[in-house]
């Protein structure tokens, strides 16, 4: 119910299209450079999805994460331009349920965007690998895949709405989300430890990677969504006691 | 019987206090006015009531509910409108005022019925960000009176309205606790507006309270403290020039 209240706020902010566009450019990744590069890759022996991801996750998740902080910064901005923050303090709701329901609607947007990335990556292991692997086979793989890239996500979704909370002016966490987003580019990803940074570890994937990595960051991802969360608690009472 | 209730009501922002200490009796069903120079403490006071702020002293209770124990239920009874309406520019007014009715689990008509109140209903569907200053004015005092609430705290209700407008949202603001029961806390910085409106009135400067009672008690006071009494907004200035100068000719 008070999803759709979170839903209702974006009218006309952009936000649905900016969300679709943004998932048909990342799509559109895997089609033309499969369309471009294809021979190049079907000499891999690899298995397709472990191809795919290989060749075009690093550019499909740094889209991704540009359009959660672009996300973030937007549904708190919708709160604090006209002070519509004020008045949803003064109704019996507490601000922490109502950054759960902005993360929840984000969560949302994002899995809408892994449906046209998943779809895209499925149409083209089947359009130029469809020999190697059984379409039911091939869709599980593609479901875990992002299922694990999603949950990995979480994290610098979070963060970016702990940052677009705690700041009223657009720009300020725009601006610290574009520059976390540039740190994390520079991360080796086969380097766990500096991979924990929440902008970097969407940067992972689940096809390649052995079974005790994958372990370690999903312990690590659920653990800095914890950390991020009771931070964001820990903000909204300092701010109300010091406001 | 009192609704609202404060006792040694404080707030400090790093030794400055914005509120001394003040302890207000608001009576059911009354228009309050809430009454003092700007920087005075009246919005101070009244996010304090909202629990927009902490108080660093003093407590207060809303219709037998204490805060901050009962910071939600008390919400739950009270509109506002505070310095300035607060709304999503990008939404229609209807829309803005389907969120709260939503909120506060209200019947589809209230918004019928607090767009009718305000005259709104012809611009219903327009986005805000295109409403002039009174009609943002008009929405904020909509959103506010939505679903009846029986407390109703408004902050210079009348701000960027044109006379007429000023005109009706008085005369609606008077008519509150007849029509729905509702008791009214009306701040303002002047005198000749809330004499028009208030049964019982709280004259406040620098934080403290320096007059709480009717119109008719704050002229015969008036008379006893050497006070201009036939006009109201001398002897209001008179009073606070007077407090000032006992401050050392702090303004």
């Amino acid at each position: 119910m008070n999803l759709l209240i979170e839903c209702k706020k974006i009218k006309r902010t952009g936000l649905f299209p900016t969300f679709f566009i943004g998932g048909i450019l990342a799509g559109l990744f895997p089609l033309l450079d499969m369309t471009f590069r294809a021979e190049r890759y079907r000499k891999s022996s690899q298995p397709p999805i472990e191809i795919l991801f290989s060749a075009d996750w690093q550019m499909m998740a740094m889209l991704n994460t540009l359009l959660i902080i672009i996300c973030a910064c937007f549904l708190y901005y919708g709160e604090y331009a006209d002070h519509a923050i004020q008045k949803m303090c003064s109704l019996p709701i507490r601000e922490s349920r109502l950054f759960l329901e902005k993360f929840m609607l984000m969560s949302f947007l994002c899995l809408f965007v892994f449906v046209i990335e998943g779809a895209a990556f499925t149409y083209c292991a089947l359009r130029w690998f469809g020999g190697r692997m059984d379409f039911f086979p091939l869709l599980t793989g593609v479901f875990k895949n992002f299922g694990y890239c999603f949950f990995l996500m979480l994290p610098a979704g979070l963060l970016s709405l702990l940052t677009a909370s705690a700041c009223g002016n657009l720009w300020t966490p725009l601006g610290i989300g574009v520059i976390c987003l540039c740190l994390a580019t520079m991360i080796p990803v086969n380097n766990p430890w500096l991979s924990l940074f929440p902008y970097a570890l969407p940067f992972q994937m689940l096809a390649g990677t052995r079974a005790e990595t994958v372990i370690f960051f999903v312990t690590a991802g659920a653990v800095e969504c914890v950390v991020i969360l009771l931070a964001e608690l820990l903000f909204l009472r300092v701010r109300r006691a010091f406001a | 019987m009192n609704m609202i209730e404060t006792q040694n009501l404080s707030k400090s922002y790093s030794g400055f206090r914005a509120v001394d200490g003040i302890s207000l009796h608001i009576p059911k069903g009354a228009v309050y006015g809430f009454l003092g120079p700007n920087g005075a403490g009246k919005s101070t006071t009244m996010k304090m009531l909202l629990g927009l702020i902490k108080p660093t002293g003093g407590s207060f209770v809303i219709d037998g509910k204490t805060y901050p124990k009962d910071r939600v239920e008390i919400l739950k009874e009270v509109g506002s409108l505070i310095e300035s309406p607060a709304f999503y520019g990008n939404l229609s007014g209807r829309e803005n005022l389907e969120i709260i009715r939503r909120i506060l689990g209200l019947s589809k008509e209230s918004v019928t019925e607090a767009l009718e109140l305000v005259e709104l209903t012809q611009h219903r569907d327009k986005p805000v960000k295109k409403y002039s200053l009174g009609m943002k004015q008009r929405l904020g005092l909509a959103e506010a009176l939505v679903g009846r609430p029986p407390i109703l705290l408004l902050d210079e209700p009348t701000n960027g309205l044109d006379p007429v407008g000023i005109h009706e949202i008085r005369t609606l603001i008077k008519s509150l606790p007849e029509r729905f029961g509702a008791t009214v806390i009306v701040s303002s910085h002047l005198l000749s507006e809330i004499e028009l409106m208030a049964d019982t009135v709280g004259i406040l400067n620098h934080g403290h309270l320096l007059f709480e009672g009717t119109l008719e008690r704050l002229k015969e006071n008036a008379l006893t403290w050497g006070y201009p009494s036939d006009n109201l907004e001398e002897m209001f200035l008179a009073m606070i020039e007077a407090d000032n100068r006992q401050r050392g000719g702090v303004r």
